[in-house]
């Protein structure tokens, strides 16, 4: 009797087992499976793009959004465990690169032919050193960035008697001392300069921190190896510059994302933000709403370019591709001049490749988006994010460090940068 | 003077029924008004409008996440509903052995925390490949430690004879179960009825660790991303217009079932 | 035949519970101790690292933290919780008119998802526009920072928490406030007791198992604490609100140490059993 239990016991299990097995994804044979991004924008051109290329090639690439989830990054790593990736995803985010890359599960485009070649053309060799990998290849095409700049309500910097969106340190913290107000007159400021978000999520610090850093140091790493190499000036005086605006209250420490844009009601004159807030702000502002972009501010001292980060997705080939050669021919053609107008043309998203902005063949576009060309003029000068596995990780140290700070004012500038960095250190160590 | 005190009393009395109702009724009008009044809104907006329900429809499946909450929440309440009374029956009304040691196991687990299990099920899940699908959402709660309490205490009130005259009629043990142990739980079926699908109805940890896709989201999953997340693209009344739909459903039924959600709950004194 | 039929049946029916308890209890709790051993991000193979998560545990300030915030909020939780229900209920007791709907609007959150309670009371903690704000200014009070001020985040979930859950409490307690014999009050009305004597001396102690149940099932509730602080602060401000199961839910599904992340679950819920079983030995000895 008891074996006859152990048996039903059994048979249950297989068929679950079997049951879920069976559900493999099957593209047939002689297909390539593409992930894009979940936009419409990007689904179109994806659908575009794969279709001209299904006309007139045996081996067929197919496209699909990346399945809309919390984040994609979740979605692929999902997938990976899955063992369900696509051959071609092209939104992998730059700083996820090195943990796919160590676990082995990423096409080392370096081997494949004419790679190299191709990418010297496309892109600055110091581009080229930020995508290779700590072994030495190179797992990532970069293709698309979208640049943190700084967004700014053109009616409030006139009533202020300014030309431009503040371009320093010294500058912003003027400028955010003559709007602050209390314009209800219940004792408690409620216009501010500018916004970041206060939250210690990781990520938040794209939009404050990170490109701060990267406009004050021209770009500088802030992990080299397994080394922090972030405790510096530059990151001490980001640091002291937001700690500082918090402090006099010219940033609200609340958190104004559970509520109304507050760019587009004007309870903040600027942010720093990427260039999908066109489309937001055209589909939201209020008649007679003028803004523009200026780049992120820099310390009074600073010379030379204005760099900043540059959100860079790229694109990548999984080792369960069965065609590298054929999907890298297939990438080779989209990622061409041509291609890439297509891109901007149908995306409104910057490609990364060399002189955007003065290549003829983008004229046009930039003629008729004028609010995008502020972006193409930063996009000679964006960082992306340093070859790390735990880059995570890293950030997040960051931003505690900087929430204690800058947002609530309980650390020097020194000692958070110091701890962050040594906190960084550890990491390494195991 | 008495009169006075009465009516100080009551108003003291409607005044904290306000605490918990009111903040219900700010939700709702707000999702009505217009985005720029919302900031200022306490009792009515200049003009009602659609616009927060209209945009929030075009920016996530809230219909699709509606009928994947149904879904899910029938399933796994007809699911426990069925495999509950099954064992409860085997553990009030059947000699076997081992059937204490089943008993205190089940106990165990009821106090088990569910940190411990967490990553192990997601990662059962993963290897079975049930991630992004239905069967994540509903077969793990299938089986209900508190359910299968309930219906072996419920049974164990039933008397005898009902088993008996069944059994001389030739039942099979499934329709004794079925055809003559339901009929007579009527309040158990309701009870544990409700405070299933109210807690799978309500669930939204698990929800967020398998499902992935968006196409298959429960309402209180999406809900909680296009609310923490940048989906709602600031627009508050479209936040709030997300969660008047997650709690609509659940409110209709509480308004009809009042008597019946109110009881179930004492009797177990869950949450949630 | 028929007799072996028999003997086998109950097994059949208790196999779905036997095949749930393997694969959802048994083994994810073996497996989770196995986890605790090693490091673990999903794509990468296991690797084994021996005490180095127990280690970390105990040097880890947040988790530390985590814990006892968790703590804090239970403590300030459980107590106003039980004082705000237990005079409702006893409000609820009496001859009252419209009792039904009294009741039906204390018990009207507790039916409702955490999320939009969560949403709803993110609006009304804002510190510029939020509803209680707008409150304190009219009557001439200063703002408070209920969610981005360090030391009130906390208690402001523990009250926002009261409020969706008290009404359960309520309606528990009026079970336990029938339970009491009318004939009590009548003996000590003939001795001329007055209102709170009569609570104290016979409500209170006739009620006390009902206070430990509702004690014991904060305490479980209280301990899971997660999509408050998940959606209305994400942990901050300085980490002043970050609940252990937040904590762990973000190592794991966050930053993908799932070892890690195994090792805190298996801690945590070993102080959870510890805390309720205390908690049950002291009810045990008290009734």
């Amino acid at each position: 009797m008891r074996k006859l239990l152990i048996k039903i016991f059994l048979l249950i299990v297989i068929t679950v087992t079997l049951f879920s097995c069976s559900e493999n994804n099957n593209y047939g044979n002689r297909v390539i499976s593409y992930w894009s991004s979940n936009n419409s924008y990007e689904i179109n051109y994806a659908r575009f793009i794969t279709n001209k290329w299904n006309e007139k090639n045996e081996i067929k690439v197919k496209s699909q959004p990346v399945p809309e989830g919390q984040s994609s990054e979740e979605v692929i790593l999902a997938a990976v465990v899955g063992e369900t990736t696509p051959d071609i995803y092209s939104n992998m985010w730059q700083g996820d690169v090195e943990a796919y890359a160590q676990a082995g599960i990423l096409v080392p485009l370096d081997t494949l032919k004419g790679f190299m070649e191709f990418l010297y053309e496309r892109c600055d060799s110091s581009v080229i050193e930020e995508i290779r990998s700590l072994d030495g290849h190179i797992y990532q095409i970069p293709w698309k960035i979208n640049p943190i700049m700084q967004i700014y309500n053109e009616g409030i910097i006139n009533e202020l008697g300014l030309e431009n969106a503040p371009a320093t340190y010294s500058k912003f913290t003027e400028a955010s001392q003559k709007f602050q107000k209390d314009s209800d007159g219940d004792g408690y400021v409620d216009k501010w300069f500018g916004y970041a978000e206060v939250q210690v999520t990781w990520w938040q610090r794209f939009f404050d921190f990170y490109p701060l850093y990267l406009a004050a140091s021209g770009g500088a790493s802030l992990v080299k190896g397994d080394k922090a190499v972030f405790n510096n000036k530059y990151a001490v005086d980001v640091f002291k510059f937001l700690r500082n605006l918090y402090a006099e209250n010219y940033f609200s420490k609340e958190r104004l994302s559970a509520r109304q844009d507050p760019f587009l009601s004007s309870d903040i004159a600027t942010r720093f933000t990427g260039p999908w807030e066109i489309s937001h702000a055209e589909n939201f502002k209020p008649d007679g709403f003028e803004y523009d972009f200026s780049p992120m501010p820099v310390p009074d001292n600073h010379s030379g370019p204005i760099y900043t980060y540059g959100d860079p997705k790229n694109i990548v080939i999984f080792k369960t591709c069965k065609y590298p050669e054929t999907a890298w021919e297939f990438l080779k053609d989209i990622l061409d001049d041509q291609g890439d107008l297509l891109l901007i043309e149908m995306t409104n998203q910057i490609p990364r490749r060399k002189n955007i902005f003065e290549n003829p063949l983008y004229k046009n576009y930039f003629e008729n988006n004028p609010k995008m060309r502020a972006f193409a003029k930063q996009a000679d000068f964006v960082k992306g994010t340093d070859a790390s596995p735990v880059l995570k990780e890293v950030f997040d140290l960051i931003s505690q460090e900087y929430e204690a700070c800058v947002v609530y004012g309980v650390k020097t500038p020194e000692q958070a940068v110091q701890d962050a960095s040594d906190a960084v250190d550890l990491l390494f160590l195991k | 003077m008495k009169k006075l005190k009465k009516i100080l009393f009551y108003f003291f009395l409607t005044l904290s029924a306000l605490v918990f109702v009111y903040p219900f009724y700010w939700m709702v009008i707000s999702s009505l008004a217009p985005e720029n009044e919302i900031a200022n809104l306490t009792l009515l907006p200049s003009d009602f409008t659609l616009s927060s329900y209209s945009q929030m429809i075009d920016k996530i499946p809230i219909g699709k996440a509606f009928f994947n909450s149904m879904l899910v929440a029938s399933s796994i309440t007809i699911g426990v509903l069925v495999f509950g009374s099954m064992i409860g029956y085997a553990l009030s009304r059947l000699e076997f052995k081992g059937r204490d040691l089943i008993f205190y196991i089940i106990i165990f687990t009821m106090t088990l925390p569910f940190q411990i299990t967490l990553i192990p099920q997601y990662i059962i899940m993963v290897k079975f490949g049930w991630i992004d699908t239905y069967l994540a959402l509903i077969v793990p709660y299938f089986i209900n430690a508190l359910g299968i309490i309930m219906f072996r205490q419920y049974f164990k009130s039933l008397p005898q004879s009902l088993l008996d005259a069944a059994r001389l009629d030739g039942c099979g043990e499934l329709q004794i179960i079925f055809k003559i142990l339901w009929p007579n739980s009527i309040p158990a079926l309701v009870t544990i009825g409700i405070i299933t699908f109210m807690a799978s109805w309500n669930e939204v940890l698990w929800p967020l660790i398998v499902i992935r896709d968006e196409s298959l989201m429960t309402m209180p999953q999406l809900v909680t991303l296009f609310a923490v997340g940048g989906r709602a693209e600031s627009q508050l009344g479209v936040k709030l217009a997300s969660a008047v739909m997650l709690a609509l459903p659940i409110i209709i039924a509480y308004l009809f079932f009042q008597k019946y959600f109110i009881q179930s709950m004492a009797s177990t004194g869950i949450k949630e | 035949m028929m007799k072996n039929k028999r003997k086998i049946l109950p097994y059949l029916l208790v196999s779905p519970y036997i095949i749930h308890f393997m694969l959802f209890v048994a083994f994810p709790v073996i497996f989770s101790i196995v986890l605790t051993f090693h490091k673990w991000n999903i794509i990468a193979p296991m690797e084994f690292t021996g005490f180095a998560n127990y280690i970390r545990l105990f040097k880890d300030k947040t988790f530390l933290q985590s814990i006892l915030n968790t703590l804090l909020f239970l403590i300030i939780h459980i107590p106003l919780q039980i004082v705000v229900a237990l005079f409702l209920a006893e409000i609820l007791n009496q001859k009252l008119k419209f009792k039904g709907f009294f009741r039906a609007a204390f018990f009207l959150p507790v039916i409702v998802s955490g999320v939009v309670v969560t949403i709803l009371w993110q609006q009304l903690y804002g510190f510029d526009t939020g509803l209680l704000n707008r409150l304190l200014i009219k009557v001439g009070l200063a703002k408070i920072g209920w969610l981005t001020d360090p030391n009130i985040a906390m208690t402001s979930i523990a009250v926002m928490a009261t409020w969706k859950n008290v009404g359960l409490y309520i309606v528990l307690f009026l079970v336990g406030l029938q339970t009491v014999p009318p004939h009590y009050y009548e003996a000590a009305d003939l001795e001329g007791a007055s209102k709170m004597q009569k609570f104290f001396k016979i409500t209170l102690p006739m009620i006390n198992p009902t206070i430990f149940m509702v004690v014991i099932l904060s305490t479980i509730g209280g301990f899971s604490l997660f999509i408050e602080p998940y959606v209305m602060t994400g942990g901050g401000p300085l980490n002043s609100t970050i609940s252990a199961v937040l904590y762990i839910y973000k190592q794991g599904f966050f930053y993908y140490h799932m070892g890690y992340s195994a090792t805190l679950g298996l801690f945590f819920a070993l102080i959870i059993l510890t805390v309720v079983f205390v908690q049950k030995k002291f009810v045990e000895r008290d009734t």
